[in-house]
Protein backbone atom coordinates (compact mmCIF):
# COMPACT_ATOMS: atom_id res chain seq x y z
CA UNK A 1 0.00 0.00 0.00
CA UNK A 2 2.83 2.15 0.67
CA UNK A 3 4.88 1.86 -1.81
CA UNK A 4 1.68 2.64 -4.05
CA UNK A 5 1.06 5.80 -2.57
CA UNK A 6 4.54 6.79 -3.06
CA UNK A 7 4.97 5.76 -6.51
CA UNK A 8 1.80 8.34 -7.20
CA UNK A 9 3.87 10.97 -5.68
CA UNK A 10 6.72 10.50 -7.80
CA UNK A 11 4.97 10.10 -11.43
CA UNK A 12 3.18 12.96 -10.87
CA UNK A 13 6.14 14.96 -9.60
CA UNK A 14 8.08 13.93 -13.51
CA UNK A 15 4.28 14.49 -15.39
CA UNK A 16 3.51 17.96 -13.99
CA UNK A 17 4.78 20.42 -15.62
CA UNK A 18 4.52 18.69 -18.98
CA UNK A 19 0.41 18.29 -17.84
CA UNK A 20 0.29 21.67 -16.48
CA UNK A 21 1.71 23.35 -19.54
CA UNK A 22 -0.03 21.63 -22.09
CA UNK A 23 -3.12 21.64 -20.41
CA UNK A 24 -2.86 25.54 -20.09
CA UNK A 25 -1.58 26.42 -23.17
CA UNK A 26 -3.67 23.40 -25.36
CA UNK A 27 -6.99 21.97 -23.73
CA UNK A 28 -8.35 25.65 -21.89
CA UNK A 29 -7.83 27.12 -25.30
CA UNK A 30 -9.84 24.12 -26.80
CA UNK A 31 -12.64 25.13 -24.37
CA UNK A 32 -12.12 28.84 -24.64
CA UNK A 33 -12.52 28.83 -28.38
CA UNK A 34 -15.94 27.06 -27.94
CA UNK A 35 -16.54 29.72 -25.81
CA UNK A 36 -15.53 32.73 -27.68
CA UNK A 37 -17.54 31.38 -30.58
CA UNK A 38 -21.17 31.88 -29.19
CA UNK A 39 -20.14 35.67 -27.93
CA UNK A 40 -19.71 38.41 -30.76
CA UNK A 41 -16.71 39.39 -29.14
CA UNK A 42 -14.60 42.18 -30.43
CA UNK A 43 -11.85 44.61 -29.96
CA UNK A 44 -13.46 45.92 -27.07
CA UNK A 45 -13.41 42.50 -25.54
CA UNK A 46 -16.71 42.53 -23.78
CA UNK A 47 -18.46 38.69 -23.60
CA UNK A 48 -21.67 39.03 -24.76
CA UNK A 49 -23.44 35.88 -25.30
CA UNK A 50 -25.26 35.82 -28.58
CA UNK A 51 -26.08 32.46 -28.76
CA UNK A 52 -26.09 31.07 -32.55
CA UNK A 53 -25.33 34.07 -34.25
CA UNK A 54 -21.92 33.32 -35.72
CA UNK A 55 -22.71 30.00 -36.64
CA UNK A 56 -25.99 31.07 -38.78
CA UNK A 57 -23.96 33.53 -39.86
CA UNK A 58 -21.53 30.98 -41.53
CA UNK A 59 -24.66 28.64 -42.40
CA UNK A 60 -26.94 30.52 -43.93
CA UNK A 61 -24.05 32.16 -46.09
CA UNK A 62 -24.76 35.52 -44.92
CA UNK A 63 -21.51 36.30 -45.37
CA UNK A 64 -21.07 36.74 -49.00
CA UNK A 65 -17.30 35.38 -48.85
CA UNK A 66 -18.10 31.79 -47.14
CA UNK A 67 -18.93 30.03 -50.75
CA UNK A 68 -15.72 31.08 -52.34
CA UNK A 69 -13.81 30.20 -49.31
CA UNK A 70 -15.26 26.73 -49.50
CA UNK A 71 -14.22 26.06 -52.69
CA UNK A 72 -11.10 27.93 -52.18
CA UNK A 73 -9.75 25.11 -49.65
CA UNK A 74 -11.67 22.05 -51.22
CA UNK A 75 -9.21 22.86 -54.46
CA UNK A 76 -6.47 23.54 -52.28
CA UNK A 77 -7.14 20.23 -50.24
CA UNK A 78 -7.64 18.30 -53.59
CA UNK A 79 -4.82 19.29 -55.64
CA UNK A 80 -2.11 19.59 -52.97
CA UNK A 81 -2.53 16.27 -51.39
CA UNK A 82 -1.57 14.76 -54.38
CA UNK A 83 0.91 16.73 -55.26
CA UNK A 84 2.39 16.24 -52.24
CA UNK A 85 1.98 12.25 -51.83
CA UNK A 86 2.46 11.61 -55.48
CA UNK A 87 5.12 13.96 -55.97
CA UNK A 88 7.14 12.63 -52.75
CA UNK A 89 6.94 8.76 -53.98
CA UNK A 90 7.85 9.93 -57.46
CA UNK A 91 10.86 11.78 -56.37
CA UNK A 92 11.91 9.21 -53.86
CA UNK A 93 11.18 6.45 -56.44
CA UNK A 94 13.40 8.18 -58.80
CA UNK A 95 15.93 9.15 -56.37
CA UNK A 96 16.40 5.59 -55.25
CA UNK A 97 17.30 4.45 -58.59
CA UNK A 98 20.09 6.75 -59.10
CA UNK A 99 23.78 6.96 -57.73
CA UNK A 100 23.90 7.92 -54.19
CA UNK A 101 26.20 11.40 -54.38
CA UNK A 102 23.33 12.58 -57.06
CA UNK A 103 20.36 11.13 -55.07
CA UNK A 104 22.05 12.78 -52.05
CA UNK A 105 22.11 16.69 -54.13
CA UNK A 106 18.44 15.85 -55.73
CA UNK A 107 17.28 15.19 -52.21
CA UNK A 108 18.75 17.76 -50.00
CA UNK A 109 17.48 20.22 -52.54
CA UNK A 110 13.79 18.91 -52.14
CA UNK A 111 14.36 18.84 -48.15
CA UNK A 112 15.58 22.28 -48.32
CA UNK A 113 12.36 23.97 -47.23
CA UNK A 114 12.02 21.82 -44.22
CA UNK A 115 15.52 23.63 -43.36
CA UNK A 116 14.39 27.06 -43.57
CA UNK A 117 12.21 29.60 -41.49
CA UNK A 118 8.94 29.50 -42.78
CA UNK A 119 9.12 33.50 -43.14
CA UNK A 120 12.44 32.95 -45.33
CA UNK A 121 10.45 30.49 -47.60
CA UNK A 122 7.66 32.51 -47.88
CA UNK A 123 9.72 35.16 -49.14
CA UNK A 124 11.28 33.14 -51.69
CA UNK A 125 8.49 32.36 -53.35
CA UNK A 126 6.89 35.85 -53.11
CA UNK A 127 10.24 37.36 -54.56
CA UNK A 128 10.49 34.38 -56.81
CA UNK A 129 6.75 35.34 -58.43
CA UNK A 130 6.99 38.99 -57.92
CA UNK A 131 4.98 40.58 -60.94
CA UNK A 132 7.38 43.63 -61.26
CA UNK A 133 10.55 43.18 -63.69
CA UNK A 134 12.45 42.68 -60.16
CA UNK A 135 10.80 39.02 -59.35
CA UNK A 136 13.27 36.20 -60.17
CA UNK A 137 11.46 34.47 -62.88
CA UNK A 138 11.05 37.78 -64.34
CA UNK A 139 13.95 38.57 -64.58
CA UNK A 140 15.23 35.32 -66.48
CA UNK A 141 12.49 35.59 -68.65
CA UNK A 142 13.41 39.23 -69.04
CA UNK A 143 17.03 37.99 -70.32
CA UNK A 144 14.70 36.04 -73.32
CA UNK A 145 12.70 39.21 -74.24
CA UNK A 146 9.39 38.03 -72.60
CA UNK A 147 7.60 40.54 -70.86
CA UNK A 148 6.76 40.30 -66.85
CA UNK A 149 4.11 37.99 -65.93
CA UNK A 150 1.82 38.82 -63.00
CA UNK A 151 2.42 35.09 -62.11
CA UNK A 152 -0.33 36.49 -58.43
CA UNK A 153 -2.77 37.50 -60.65
CA UNK A 154 -2.28 35.45 -63.29
CA UNK A 155 -2.72 31.73 -60.59
CA UNK A 156 -2.06 32.70 -57.45
CA UNK A 157 -3.39 29.25 -56.17
CA UNK A 158 -1.20 27.24 -58.10
CA UNK A 159 1.71 29.49 -56.41
CA UNK A 160 -0.05 28.87 -52.86
CA UNK A 161 -0.03 24.90 -53.82
CA UNK A 162 3.24 24.75 -54.88
CA UNK A 163 4.54 26.31 -51.61
CA UNK A 164 2.97 24.01 -49.55
CA UNK A 165 3.24 21.57 -51.49
CA UNK A 166 7.02 21.24 -51.40
CA UNK A 167 7.34 21.60 -47.95
CA UNK A 168 4.56 18.83 -47.79
CA UNK A 169 6.89 16.91 -50.13
CA UNK A 170 10.22 17.17 -48.14
CA UNK A 171 8.62 15.52 -45.30
CA UNK A 172 6.76 12.44 -46.92
CA UNK A 173 10.16 12.39 -49.35
CA UNK A 174 12.32 11.41 -45.95
CA UNK A 175 9.54 9.06 -44.71
CA UNK A 176 9.11 7.08 -48.41
CA UNK A 177 12.82 7.20 -49.12
CA UNK A 178 14.08 5.66 -46.00
CA UNK A 179 10.88 3.22 -45.89
CA UNK A 180 11.71 2.40 -49.84
CA UNK A 181 15.91 1.66 -48.39
CA UNK A 182 14.33 -0.89 -46.11
CA UNK A 183 12.51 -3.07 -48.86
CA UNK A 184 14.82 -6.35 -49.18
CA UNK A 185 16.76 -6.09 -52.15
CA UNK A 186 15.82 -9.45 -53.45
CA UNK A 187 12.21 -8.01 -54.45
CA UNK A 188 13.46 -5.51 -56.73
CA UNK A 189 16.30 -7.59 -58.09
CA UNK A 190 13.60 -10.94 -58.63
CA UNK A 191 11.67 -8.55 -60.83
CA UNK A 192 14.33 -6.69 -62.73
CA UNK A 193 15.48 -10.24 -63.65
CA UNK A 194 11.86 -11.04 -64.85
CA UNK A 195 12.05 -8.28 -66.74
CA UNK A 196 10.04 -5.83 -65.06
CA UNK A 197 10.31 -2.37 -66.05
CA UNK A 198 10.86 0.36 -63.76
CA UNK A 199 6.76 1.19 -63.90
CA UNK A 200 5.94 -1.94 -63.31
CA UNK A 201 8.67 -2.68 -60.05
CA UNK A 202 7.24 0.31 -58.41
CA UNK A 203 3.64 -0.49 -58.92
CA UNK A 204 3.66 -3.83 -58.33
CA UNK A 205 6.42 -4.24 -55.98
CA UNK A 206 7.11 -1.21 -53.90
CA UNK A 207 4.09 1.15 -53.78
CA UNK A 208 1.91 -1.97 -52.32
CA UNK A 209 4.77 -2.81 -49.69
CA UNK A 210 4.63 1.08 -48.63
CA UNK A 211 1.16 1.21 -47.72
CA UNK A 212 1.50 2.09 -44.37
CA UNK A 213 4.23 5.18 -45.01
CA UNK A 214 1.51 6.51 -47.65
CA UNK A 215 -1.60 6.04 -45.47
CA UNK A 216 0.34 7.70 -42.63
CA UNK A 217 1.26 10.47 -44.48
CA UNK A 218 -2.17 11.15 -46.29
CA UNK A 219 -3.33 11.37 -43.01
CA UNK A 220 -0.85 13.31 -41.69
CA UNK A 221 -0.75 16.01 -44.91
CA UNK A 222 -4.39 16.20 -45.01
CA UNK A 223 -4.38 17.38 -41.03
CA UNK A 224 -2.05 19.88 -42.52
CA UNK A 225 -3.55 21.39 -45.58
CA UNK A 226 -6.76 21.36 -43.48
CA UNK A 227 -4.99 23.55 -40.58
CA UNK A 228 -2.09 25.11 -41.68
CA UNK A 229 -2.61 29.23 -42.99
CA UNK A 230 0.83 30.51 -42.06
CA UNK A 231 2.77 30.04 -45.25
CA UNK A 232 -0.82 31.38 -47.09
CA UNK A 233 -0.56 33.84 -45.14
CA UNK A 234 3.15 34.90 -45.40
CA UNK A 235 2.94 34.53 -49.53
CA UNK A 236 -0.44 36.06 -50.33
CA UNK A 237 -2.33 36.94 -47.07
CA UNK A 238 -5.52 35.41 -49.06
CA UNK A 239 -5.08 38.08 -51.52
CA UNK A 240 -5.77 39.11 -54.47
CA UNK A 241 -9.35 39.45 -53.61
CA UNK A 242 -9.94 36.80 -51.63
CA UNK A 243 -8.22 34.33 -54.23
CA UNK A 244 -6.73 31.92 -52.00
CA UNK A 245 -8.13 32.43 -48.53
CA UNK A 246 -8.65 29.50 -47.39
CA UNK A 247 -10.72 28.47 -44.13
CA UNK A 248 -8.43 28.54 -41.25
CA UNK A 249 -6.89 31.69 -42.93
CA UNK A 250 -10.37 33.76 -42.67
CA UNK A 251 -10.80 32.20 -39.28
CA UNK A 252 -7.41 34.45 -38.62
CA UNK A 253 -7.86 37.20 -40.75
CA UNK A 254 -11.47 37.33 -39.30
CA UNK A 255 -10.46 37.39 -35.95
CA UNK A 256 -7.03 39.41 -36.34
CA UNK A 257 -7.98 41.50 -39.22
CA UNK A 258 -10.88 42.71 -38.96
CA UNK A 259 -11.34 42.16 -35.05
CA UNK A 260 -13.90 39.69 -35.44
CA UNK A 261 -13.00 37.67 -32.04
CA UNK A 262 -16.34 36.05 -31.74
CA UNK A 263 -16.85 34.82 -35.52
CA UNK A 264 -13.32 34.31 -36.33
CA UNK A 265 -13.59 31.22 -33.52
CA UNK A 266 -16.84 30.13 -35.03
CA UNK A 267 -15.16 29.45 -37.64
CA UNK A 268 -12.39 27.88 -35.78
CA UNK A 269 -14.54 25.63 -33.96
CA UNK A 270 -15.71 24.06 -37.21
CA UNK A 271 -11.96 23.31 -37.76
CA UNK A 272 -11.68 21.77 -34.28
CA UNK A 273 -14.66 19.69 -34.89
CA UNK A 274 -13.91 18.49 -38.44
CA UNK A 275 -10.40 17.27 -37.20
CA UNK A 276 -11.62 15.70 -34.15
CA UNK A 277 -13.98 13.62 -36.24
CA UNK A 278 -11.12 12.94 -38.97
CA UNK A 279 -8.70 12.11 -36.25
CA UNK A 280 -11.13 9.21 -34.55
CA UNK A 281 -11.65 8.07 -37.90
CA UNK A 282 -8.22 8.00 -38.53
CA UNK A 283 -7.87 5.98 -35.08
CA UNK A 284 -10.48 3.60 -36.33
CA UNK A 285 -8.44 2.46 -39.79
CA UNK A 286 -5.08 2.35 -37.76
CA UNK A 287 -5.43 1.63 -34.66
CA UNK A 288 -3.97 3.81 -31.81
CA UNK A 289 -0.45 1.84 -31.39
CA UNK A 290 0.26 1.81 -35.08
CA UNK A 291 -0.43 5.99 -34.87
CA UNK A 292 1.95 6.15 -32.22
CA UNK A 293 4.49 4.10 -32.89
CA UNK A 294 4.73 5.85 -36.77
CA UNK A 295 6.12 8.82 -34.82
CA UNK A 296 9.28 7.14 -34.20
CA UNK A 297 10.47 7.44 -37.91
CA UNK A 298 9.39 11.30 -38.36
CA UNK A 299 11.65 13.51 -36.27
CA UNK B 1 22.26 0.25 -73.89
CA UNK B 2 18.79 0.49 -72.62
CA UNK B 3 19.81 0.43 -68.78
CA UNK B 4 22.07 3.73 -69.59
CA UNK B 5 19.26 5.65 -71.56
CA UNK B 6 17.07 5.02 -67.82
CA UNK B 7 19.31 6.51 -66.45
CA UNK B 8 19.38 9.69 -68.35
CA UNK B 9 15.61 10.01 -68.31
CA UNK B 10 15.93 9.94 -64.47
CA UNK B 11 18.38 12.43 -64.60
CA UNK B 12 16.45 14.93 -66.41
CA UNK B 13 13.03 13.80 -64.87
CA UNK B 14 14.66 14.98 -61.41
CA UNK B 15 16.82 17.97 -62.74
CA UNK B 16 13.35 19.28 -64.40
CA UNK B 17 11.47 19.51 -60.92
CA UNK B 18 14.89 20.81 -59.09
CA UNK B 19 15.59 23.70 -61.32
CA UNK B 20 13.12 26.42 -60.25
CA UNK B 21 14.22 25.66 -57.09
CA UNK B 22 17.97 25.75 -58.05
CA UNK B 23 16.94 29.37 -59.35
CA UNK B 24 15.49 30.24 -56.03
CA UNK B 25 18.15 29.20 -53.89
CA UNK B 26 20.94 30.57 -56.05
CA UNK B 27 19.08 33.94 -56.46
CA UNK B 28 18.97 34.10 -52.83
CA UNK B 29 22.06 34.08 -52.23
CA UNK B 30 23.25 35.51 -55.14
CA UNK B 31 21.13 38.40 -54.33
CA UNK B 32 22.72 38.73 -50.62
CA UNK B 33 25.91 38.88 -51.89
CA UNK B 34 26.29 41.16 -54.75
CA UNK B 35 25.14 44.78 -55.90
CA UNK B 36 23.69 44.25 -58.59
CA UNK B 37 22.12 40.80 -60.81
CA UNK B 38 21.95 39.88 -64.08
CA UNK B 39 19.08 37.49 -65.30
CA UNK B 40 17.86 36.95 -61.46
CA UNK B 41 20.49 34.51 -60.91
CA UNK B 42 23.73 35.92 -62.14
CA UNK B 43 25.87 37.96 -59.26
CA UNK B 44 27.46 40.95 -60.95
CA UNK B 45 29.67 42.22 -58.42
CA UNK B 46 30.11 41.20 -55.07
CA UNK B 47 29.70 42.78 -52.25
CA UNK B 48 28.87 43.08 -48.35
CA UNK B 49 27.05 45.94 -48.47
CA UNK B 50 24.07 44.26 -47.75
CA UNK B 51 25.11 43.11 -44.83
CA UNK B 52 25.48 46.37 -43.51
CA UNK B 53 22.70 46.31 -41.42
CA UNK B 54 25.17 44.54 -38.79
CA UNK B 55 26.67 47.66 -38.05
CA UNK B 56 24.36 50.64 -39.03
CA UNK B 57 20.66 50.80 -39.11
CA UNK B 58 17.95 48.99 -41.37
CA UNK B 59 16.12 51.72 -43.57
CA UNK B 60 13.35 50.93 -42.70
CA UNK B 61 10.61 53.52 -43.28
CA UNK B 62 10.85 56.25 -41.38
CA UNK B 63 12.08 54.92 -38.11
CA UNK B 64 15.82 53.50 -38.00
CA UNK B 65 16.18 49.52 -36.61
CA UNK B 66 19.38 47.95 -35.32
CA UNK B 67 19.42 44.60 -35.41
CA UNK B 68 20.96 43.65 -32.61
CA UNK B 69 18.29 44.41 -30.26
CA UNK B 70 16.00 42.48 -32.26
CA UNK B 71 18.44 39.39 -32.61
CA UNK B 72 18.58 39.72 -28.12
CA UNK B 73 15.16 39.38 -28.21
CA UNK B 74 14.94 36.55 -30.57
CA UNK B 75 17.49 34.81 -28.61
CA UNK B 76 15.94 35.05 -25.13
CA UNK B 77 12.28 34.21 -27.17
CA UNK B 78 14.01 31.12 -28.42
CA UNK B 79 16.15 30.44 -25.58
CA UNK B 80 13.32 30.41 -22.59
CA UNK B 81 11.57 28.23 -24.97
CA UNK B 82 14.01 25.88 -25.17
CA UNK B 83 14.65 25.58 -22.03
CA UNK B 84 11.45 25.21 -21.11
CA UNK B 85 10.74 22.20 -23.67
CA UNK B 86 13.82 20.38 -22.55
CA UNK B 87 13.17 20.48 -18.61
CA UNK B 88 9.65 19.57 -19.12
CA UNK B 89 10.45 16.74 -21.34
CA UNK B 90 13.26 15.82 -19.25
CA UNK B 91 11.02 15.24 -16.43
CA UNK B 92 8.16 13.83 -18.68
CA UNK B 93 10.40 11.59 -20.72
CA UNK B 94 11.77 9.79 -17.79
CA UNK B 95 8.33 8.97 -16.20
CA UNK B 96 7.18 7.50 -19.54
CA UNK B 97 10.19 5.35 -19.95
CA UNK B 98 10.46 4.31 -16.46
CA UNK B 99 7.56 4.57 -14.50
CA UNK B 100 3.48 2.91 -14.95
CA UNK B 101 0.77 5.02 -14.76
CA UNK B 102 -2.44 5.11 -16.43
CA UNK B 103 -3.32 7.60 -18.72
CA UNK B 104 0.46 6.51 -20.46
CA UNK B 105 -1.14 6.08 -23.85
CA UNK B 106 -3.00 9.21 -24.07
CA UNK B 107 0.11 11.47 -23.08
CA UNK B 108 1.75 9.39 -25.67
CA UNK B 109 -0.73 9.72 -28.37
CA UNK B 110 -0.07 13.71 -27.71
CA UNK B 111 1.49 14.43 -30.61
CA UNK B 112 -1.16 13.32 -33.00
CA UNK B 113 -4.13 15.05 -31.19
CA UNK B 114 -1.78 18.12 -31.55
CA UNK B 115 -1.23 17.70 -35.18
CA UNK B 116 -5.17 16.82 -35.82
CA UNK B 117 -6.41 20.39 -33.32
CA UNK B 118 -3.23 22.19 -34.16
CA UNK B 119 -1.86 25.53 -32.49
CA UNK B 120 -2.33 27.53 -35.38
CA UNK B 121 -6.08 27.33 -35.25
CA UNK B 122 -6.12 27.85 -31.79
CA UNK B 123 -4.19 31.18 -31.58
CA UNK B 124 -7.48 33.27 -31.21
CA UNK B 125 -7.97 31.13 -27.70
CA UNK B 126 -4.71 31.38 -26.83
CA UNK B 127 -4.53 35.16 -27.42
CA UNK B 128 -7.13 35.89 -24.75
CA UNK B 129 -5.66 33.33 -22.09
CA UNK B 130 -2.57 35.21 -22.53
CA UNK B 131 -4.29 38.48 -22.19
CA UNK B 132 -6.06 37.64 -19.11
CA UNK B 133 -3.40 35.75 -16.91
CA UNK B 134 -1.41 38.88 -18.54
CA UNK B 135 1.17 37.63 -20.31
CA UNK B 136 0.01 38.58 -23.86
CA UNK B 137 2.50 40.82 -26.14
CA UNK B 138 5.32 39.60 -23.47
CA UNK B 139 8.45 37.71 -24.62
CA UNK B 140 8.09 34.80 -21.76
CA UNK B 141 4.75 34.36 -21.74
CA UNK B 142 4.43 33.92 -25.69
CA UNK B 143 7.40 31.77 -25.43
CA UNK B 144 6.21 29.58 -22.84
CA UNK B 145 2.95 29.00 -25.42
CA UNK B 146 5.23 28.09 -27.99
CA UNK B 147 6.98 25.94 -26.02
CA UNK B 148 3.92 23.66 -25.32
CA UNK B 149 3.69 23.03 -28.67
CA UNK B 150 6.87 20.95 -29.20
CA UNK B 151 6.56 19.35 -26.08
CA UNK B 152 4.55 16.40 -27.22
CA UNK B 153 7.19 15.12 -29.89
CA UNK B 154 10.53 16.64 -27.82
CA UNK B 155 9.20 13.91 -24.66
CA UNK B 156 8.79 11.04 -27.72
CA UNK B 157 12.83 11.74 -28.66
CA UNK B 158 14.20 11.89 -24.73
CA UNK B 159 12.07 8.81 -24.15
CA UNK B 160 14.00 7.20 -26.58
CA UNK B 161 16.63 8.59 -24.61
CA UNK B 162 15.91 7.25 -21.27
CA UNK B 163 14.74 3.55 -22.82
CA UNK B 164 18.63 2.80 -23.86
CA UNK B 165 19.73 3.10 -20.06
CA UNK B 166 20.10 0.09 -18.58
CA UNK B 167 17.83 -0.48 -15.65
CA UNK B 168 20.96 -2.30 -13.58
CA UNK B 169 22.25 1.50 -13.01
CA UNK B 170 18.88 2.59 -11.74
CA UNK B 171 18.40 -0.59 -9.39
CA UNK B 172 21.67 -0.18 -8.15
CA UNK B 173 21.38 3.59 -7.73
CA UNK B 174 18.11 2.95 -5.55
CA UNK B 175 19.63 0.36 -3.78
CA UNK B 176 22.48 2.52 -2.33
CA UNK B 177 19.24 4.45 -1.37
CA UNK B 178 18.98 7.33 -4.45
CA UNK B 179 15.08 9.11 -4.66
CA UNK B 180 13.91 8.70 -7.57
CA UNK B 181 14.67 12.40 -8.07
CA UNK B 182 18.12 11.88 -7.04
CA UNK B 183 18.25 9.07 -9.90
CA UNK B 184 16.78 11.54 -12.43
CA UNK B 185 19.02 14.08 -11.73
CA UNK B 186 22.40 12.16 -10.77
CA UNK B 187 22.05 9.64 -12.63
CA UNK B 188 19.55 9.41 -15.88
CA UNK B 189 20.23 13.14 -16.67
CA UNK B 190 24.50 13.04 -17.20
CA UNK B 191 23.61 9.67 -19.40
CA UNK B 192 21.43 10.93 -21.71
CA UNK B 193 23.19 14.55 -22.38
CA UNK B 194 23.15 14.00 -26.53
CA UNK B 195 19.53 13.74 -26.03
CA UNK B 196 19.49 16.74 -23.84
CA UNK B 197 21.13 18.44 -26.48
CA UNK B 198 18.75 17.33 -29.17
CA UNK B 199 15.47 18.53 -27.27
CA UNK B 200 16.94 21.61 -26.30
CA UNK B 201 18.28 22.46 -30.10
CA UNK B 202 14.62 20.99 -31.52
CA UNK B 203 12.72 23.75 -28.71
CA UNK B 204 15.01 26.34 -29.71
CA UNK B 205 14.71 25.58 -33.38
CA UNK B 206 11.32 26.06 -33.52
CA UNK B 207 10.83 29.01 -31.46
CA UNK B 208 13.44 30.86 -33.67
CA UNK B 209 12.02 30.10 -36.74
CA UNK B 210 8.59 30.79 -35.81
CA UNK B 211 5.87 33.29 -37.41
CA UNK B 212 2.37 33.02 -36.26
CA UNK B 213 2.96 33.10 -32.49
CA UNK B 214 5.57 35.94 -32.88
CA UNK B 215 3.28 37.79 -35.41
CA UNK B 216 -0.19 37.64 -33.74
CA UNK B 217 0.98 37.52 -29.58
CA UNK B 218 3.89 40.00 -29.54
CA UNK B 219 3.23 44.00 -30.28
CA UNK B 220 4.62 44.73 -33.29
CA UNK B 221 6.96 47.30 -31.37
CA UNK B 222 8.51 44.27 -30.05
CA UNK B 223 9.88 42.81 -33.65
CA UNK B 224 12.16 39.71 -34.00
CA UNK B 225 13.66 38.09 -36.74
CA UNK B 226 10.84 36.69 -38.14
CA UNK B 227 8.44 39.78 -37.88
CA UNK B 228 11.33 41.86 -39.21
CA UNK B 229 11.78 39.72 -42.48
CA UNK B 230 7.96 40.10 -42.98
CA UNK B 231 7.53 43.62 -41.84
CA UNK B 232 10.73 44.59 -44.08
CA UNK B 233 8.59 42.50 -47.41
CA UNK B 234 5.41 44.20 -46.23
CA UNK B 235 6.63 47.69 -46.96
CA UNK B 236 7.97 46.84 -49.90
CA UNK B 237 10.84 49.99 -49.97
CA UNK B 238 13.51 47.61 -48.73
CA UNK B 239 15.46 46.13 -51.70
CA UNK B 240 15.30 42.79 -51.84
CA UNK B 241 19.21 42.34 -51.44
CA UNK B 242 18.71 43.48 -48.30
CA UNK B 243 16.03 41.09 -46.94
CA UNK B 244 17.88 38.04 -48.60
CA UNK B 245 20.77 39.23 -46.35
CA UNK B 246 18.78 39.91 -43.39
CA UNK B 247 17.56 36.02 -43.76
CA UNK B 248 20.83 34.67 -44.03
CA UNK B 249 21.57 36.11 -40.86
CA UNK B 250 18.31 35.12 -39.47
CA UNK B 251 19.44 30.99 -40.35
CA UNK B 252 22.63 31.00 -39.35
CA UNK B 253 22.26 30.62 -35.38
CA UNK B 254 20.33 27.36 -35.18
CA UNK B 255 23.30 25.95 -37.61
CA UNK B 256 25.69 27.43 -35.43
CA UNK B 257 24.11 25.80 -32.28
CA UNK B 258 24.24 22.51 -33.74
CA UNK B 259 27.60 22.67 -34.30
CA UNK B 260 28.51 23.73 -31.03
CA UNK B 261 25.81 21.58 -29.40
CA UNK B 262 26.84 18.49 -31.25
CA UNK B 263 30.47 18.67 -30.05
CA UNK B 264 29.57 19.40 -26.39
CA UNK B 265 27.19 16.78 -26.05
CA UNK B 266 28.31 14.09 -28.40
CA UNK B 267 30.88 12.81 -25.77
CA UNK B 268 28.34 10.15 -23.82
CA UNK B 269 30.06 8.91 -20.80
CA UNK B 270 31.61 5.53 -20.74
CA UNK B 271 29.19 3.48 -19.22
CA UNK B 272 30.37 0.09 -17.30
CA UNK B 273 26.95 -0.62 -16.54
CA UNK B 274 26.09 -4.57 -17.28
CA UNK B 275 24.77 -5.41 -20.46
CA UNK B 276 25.92 -2.03 -21.78
CA UNK B 277 27.11 -2.17 -25.70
Amino acid sequence: MRKNSLKFHSHWFFLSPSVLLVSFFYFIPVVLVFTIAFTNMDQLFSWRFVGLVNFLRLFTLKDPLIPRIIKNTIIYIISGLPLTIIGALFISLLTMRINRTASLIFRAIFFFPRLVPPVVWGFLWMWSFEGTRYGVFNSILKGFGVSPIHWFIESPMLIVICANGFLGISLAMLIFTSAIASIPKDYTWAAEIDGASFWQTSRFIIIPLLKWPIMTMTAWHLMSFINSYVYIFLITGGGPYHATEVWALYGYNSAFKNYQYGYGSSIMVILVIINLVLLLVLLKIFGMRRMIERSRIEV
Amino acid sequence: MKKIFDKWIIYIILSLIAIPFLIMYIAFFAQAFSKGILLGIIPQKLSFSNFSFLWSTIPWGLEKTRIWGIFLNTLLFASISGLAVTVVCTLTGYALSRLEFRGKAFLLSMQLILHAVSGQILLIAIFFLLLYTKLLYKVPGVALARASLEIPLGVWMIKGFFDTVPWDIERSAMIDGCTRFQLWYKIFLPLIKPGIGAVFIWGFLFAWHDFIYVYTLLPGTVPLLSTLVQGLLATEVVDYGIIAAISLFYMLPPLFLFVFLQKALMKAPIMGGKGMA
